[in-house]
């Protein structure tokens, strides 16, 4: 009993950074109609962010956040409405190309800067936890999963309640009714994907605290943000918060049967996507639509 | 050629050029003949020169196949290098567990891909378009990771982490052996493609690709078709694959299942042209040559100045990134548009490409 209780708190706390991972990724998709494979890129730039803040003047990691996003977030805009938005209606394989190249060209440029070399922060309270019953939480990690939460929360806020959210739904929904009412389409791209590269910052800072990062550490976080997406359902915040702590779970009682291990990492998240895709394409907390 | 349309002359000039070419990598091989060298007949091919021949036609194969899954039939298949890894795998497990000779073990490495192909498209192909392209991209994920890390008995099944040693095969020859065996995998990938744009089944592929369900509503049974069309692509995949393993005596998860692979493929298909013969096949020579230029392969190297040697390869990827970037924003159609007469490359014809695709 205590180790199912261990197994589900160590997916839930997984789960929370699966879901932050998702929450920018699914957003670009839905409205940008986007699979973007930087993604895991754009997560591992907002690690070294943090890393280099904490590295060279010792700011502290979490203190950091709020600048990883709003650094990505810039990123992003620039990105979007330099390049993306000039194929935005080309057949997909162009914006899979794209965006692969996108994510090329960041990791290399990472590589250049900082060389392959594992880079991990470690505060004082990096080792400190909440003992519960035998079990060890790290405070890290239940403030991740917290933040995690709150962010996805703001961010359903911003786009159901704010000028500026409303329009990206209306741009989501209807490119041409959007345009026909007054909205900057380009703009209104850019700031999508500004949003969703700020989220990414963000979850990549809470990893550089808990994992240690490499210039190569985001792919598989890009493909991870994907199942989780398409485990939750498309189009909506909660429903990729869902997804991502559903993943959370698989992946951890995954794990947990003998003779596999994390180096199934990406096989156990292919097999779930296949199996959504195959039986209920809409996800879990999707509507047909 | 006076009166002739420009692209005409072009059009003759380029196709003169890649017949020389041909020519050239045919021919030259032969030169390292002890007959002809025993008559002095001066040295055209070194060892460099086998290794770059033998990966660009391993690539024209890999770029030939994945047209008549992408370029043919437009289902963006973006983990092709699964088939290449099982056909590696393939003969390498054969020749080092079962003792199987090279030339036994050969045919079977397209045959287990093509096996591989149609379980695994039955389910993915249901799938459209970013769907379908992320799962195979997880395909070709997972198939590596699962063989790298599959156990039996507590051993590594497929060699684990420290991959498979093959023995090196005792023929006179060598470099010359594999480079035709590699040629020929490329004659036959460009000849398959030729025959399948001519026959029922290419015309049905192309219907599927311009539109499913009108192809469906005229009587082309698209899952048949496309599984079929999925199995092609990995049954010569597979095959590179099979004569790699045995051309570098060496295969871990890393040589037969790198995951950039898949992309370069299909940049090379897009570069020369996609849903055409000859395109990849082309895109795969030009493309293969520049990345192993800018990685300071080849006997003329590059020399940035500030940027230390060490750090050139991963200049040369950043390289094609933007290559990649610039291909897609501006020449969607692919280079060989300019060539084929169709368009000419001008200040015009790039912002009409952009002004289509973009907001």
């Amino acid at each position: 009993m205590a180790a199912l209780a261990q197994l589900v708190l160590i997916g839930l706390l997984a789960g929370g950074i699966y879901a932050a991972v998702g929450v920018g990724f699914g957003l670009v998709w839905g409205v940008l109609n986007i699979v973007n494979l930087a993604h895991g890129a754009l997560v591992i730039i907002g690690a070294y962010l943090t890393w280099q803040m904490f590295a060279a003047w010792g700011v502290d990691p979490f203190l950091t956040l709020p600048i990883d996003a709003i650094a990505l977030f810039v990123l992003g805009y620039a990105v979007q409405r330099g390049v993306i938005n000039r194929i935005i209606r080309a057949p997909l394989l162009f914006t899979f190309l794209l965006t692969f190249g996108l994510n090329l060209i960041a990791v290399n440029v990472l590589l250049l800067i900082f060389k392959s070399d594992f880079r991990s922060v470690t505060t004082a309270y990096s080792g400190a936890g909440l003992e519960l019953g035998g079990l060890v939480i790290p405070y890290i990690r239940l403030a991740a999963l917290a933040i995690a939460l709150v962010m996805a929360a703001l961010l359903a806020i911003l786009l159901s309640r704010t000028r500026v959210g409303l329009a990206i739904q209306a741009v989501g929904s209807d490119r041409d009714a959007a345009q026909l009412v007054g909205i900057d389409l380009r703009h209104a791209y850019a700031v999508t994907f500004g949003l969703g590269a700020a989220v990414a910052g963000v979850a990549g800072g809470m990893i550089a605290m808990i994992q240690a990062i490499t210039p190569t550490a985001g792919e598989p976080y890009t493909l991870q943000a994907f199942v989780v997406v398409i485990l939750g359902g498309l189009g909506r915040v909660s429903a990729t918060v869902v997804g991502g702590l559903v993943f959370g779970l698989v992946e951890a009682f995954g794990q947990s049967i003998p003779g596999s291990g994390s180096v199934f990492a990406n096989a156990i998240a292919f097999g779930v996507m296949v199996l959504i895709l195959v039986t209920r394409p809409q996800g879990l907390m999707g509507r047909l639509r | 050629m006076i009166g002739m349309p420009a692209s005409r002359i072009w059009n003759r000039v380029f196709t003169a050029l890649a017949m020389a070419v041909l020519a050239y990598a045919v021919l030259a091989p032969l030169s390292s003949l002890d007959v002809l060298q025993s008559l002095g007949m001066p040295l055209l091919t070194d060892k460099l020169w086998f290794r770059l021949a033998t990966i660009t036609a391993m690539f024209v194969v890999m770029a030939s196949a994945w047209n008549i899954i992408g370029g043919l039939t437009g289902y963006a298949a973006f983990g092709n290098v699964a088939f290449f890894g099982i056909g590696a795998y393939t003969v390498g497990m054969l020749i080092t567990k079962a003792r199987w000779p090279f030339l036994l073990a050969l045919p079977l490495a397209p045959a287990a891909a093509a096996v591989f192909a149609v379980l695994i498209g039955l389910p993915l192909l249901r799938l459209r378009g970013h769907y379908f392209a992320v799962a195979s991209l997880g395909v070709g994920v997972a198939v590596g990771e699962l063989v790298q890390n599959v156990d039996f008995r507590g051993e590594p099944l497929f060699g684990g982490a420290s991959g498979l040693f093959l023995p090196i095969l005792a023929v006179p020859n060598r470099d010359l052996y594999f480079f035709y065996l590699m040629l020929a995998a490329a004659a036959v990938a460009i000849g398959v493609t030729w025959a399948v744009l001519r026959s029922r089944f290419g015309y049905g592929l192309i219907a599927i690709r311009e539109n499913e369900e009108a192809a469906a509503v005229i009587g082309v049974n698209t899952t048949a078709y496309k599984v079929a069309a999925f199995a092609l692509a990995a049954t010569l995949t597979g095959l590179a694959g099979g004569v790699f393993a045995q051309w570098n005596v060496f295969v871990d998860q890393e040589n037969s299942f790198p995951i950039g692979y898949n992309v370069e493929m299909i940049l090379m298909a897009l570069l020369g042209g996609t849903g055409t013969v000859f395109g990849p096949a082309a895109g795969a020579v030009v493309l293969q040559l520049l990345i192993q230029f800018l990685s300071g392969s080849l006997p003329i190297t590059l020399q940035i100045p500030f940027v230390p040697d060490d750090a050139m390869p991963v200049l040369a990827q950043v390289v094609l990134g933007v290559l990649l970037m610039l291909v897609v924003v501006f020449a969607p159609r692919g280079v060989i548009d300019f060539f084929g007469g169709r368009s000419t490359l001008s200040i015009a014809y790039l912002r009409r490409s952009l002004r289509e695709t973009s907001v």
